[in-house]
């Protein structure tokens, strides 16, 4: 039996972390704007703690993405 | 797939022979050279005759100094001053890095024979301007410097007892995971800024493959220069953090 096809079908689960990542960053940014509609006064340290948590959340979908990486190289 | 395997490979352009070893030189090399190369001219440009009272160039320096500082001042506390320069370099260095490949404007070999349809184009060394980061090893180094920063001024700061101290912080049974700790801060960082940058280069890639004209300049401008640059901070972000959290 064939392995590269089912290295590819891993490669394409790995980057199901992106769900992960989706849901964390939504969950920042809606948080962000519920913060910035009750203290306007705060929206500059407001979006850089939002940028800076997105882009932390955004790391697991990374990690999927460079396994997903790894693993197309294995493909015969 | 060759064209992925091609994006991931580290691409040699020539070799350096001394004291009997063979050392590779690698286009992201070369690239960083340039780039360091324009941050010294650079900082010497803009720190030439500097004035009690700043005007043109020297204001945008005392911006990007300041800034630096009171980031930095903000994460650390009082020992910001030990790390200030060295975080401000990496920073800028990031930065320039992230984004470069907006001035990849040197054309290939296989496009200058196209154009002129002279022989000697056509064994012309691959080289493109390409962010360096998107390089492993590059990122790898930079996670491993970060590393090394945070595990010395530890020791620096609270001698090697108190960094053994520290090491059994919550209890005891925590040493391995806060000796894990270390390993997985270098992945981490170093994973994060590659992957990063390389699926951000992958997608402009595929952009540029897909529509040509007009639509890659917008998308390059998220791409390229916001991702770029938001990296560059959230690396310079979280290695402050590990530092004030090791000097503490």
């Amino acid at each position: 039996m064939p392995i590269g096809g089912l290295v590819a079908i891993g490669a394409g689960i790995a980057v199901f972390t992106g769900i992960g990542a989706g849901i964390g960053i939504g969950y920042a940014a809606s948080k962000a704007a519920e913060g910035v509609s009750r203290q306007p006064e705060a929206s500059g340290k407001i979006t850089t703690i939002t940028l800076v948590a997105s882009a932390l959340a955004e790391a697991t979908a990374i990690y999927g993405f460079v396994i997903a990486l790894i693993l197309t190289g294995k493909i015969g | 797939m060759d064209k992925l395997n091609n994006v991931l490979k580290a691409n040699d352009i020539f070799n350096i022979h001394i004291f009997g070893l063979n050392i590779p030189i690698s286009d992201s090399i070369i690239v960083m050279w340039i780039i360091s190369v324009f941050l010294i001219i650079f900082a010497f440009v803009i720190t030439r005759n500097l004035k009690t009272i700043p005007e043109g160039k020297q204001n945008f320096a005392e911006v990007l100094v300041e800034f630096i500082n009171n980031f930095i001042k903000d994460n650390i506390g009082h020992h910001w001053r030990s790390f200030a320069p060295y975080l401000g370099t990496i920073f800028l260095f990031l930065i320039v890095a992230n984004i470069i490949s907006i001035f990849s404007i040197i054309p290939t070999g296989e496009e200058l024979y196209k154009i002129t349809g002279l022989e000697f184009f056509e064994h012309w060394p691959e080289f493109a301007i390409q962010p360096p980061t998107k390089d492993i090893n590059v990122t790898a180094t930079m996670g491993l410097m970060t590393v090394l920063l945070v595990l010395g001024s530890s020791i620096r700061f609270k001698n090697v007892f108190g960094w053994l101290k520290g090491l059994a912080k919550p209890s005891p049974i925590m040493i391995p995971f806060n000796i894990l700790d270390y390993g997985t801060r270098f992945l981490s960082l170093s994973l994060r800024l590659f992957g990063n940058i390389l699926a951000a280069f992958i997608v402009m890639e595929l952009i540029y493959g897909l529509i040509s004209p007009v639509v890659p300049a917008f998308l390059s401008l998220y791409f390229d220069l916001f991702d770029g640059i938001l990296q560059a901070y959230i690396f310079v972000f979280l290695s402050s953090v590990y530092i004030a959290e090791a000097v503490e």
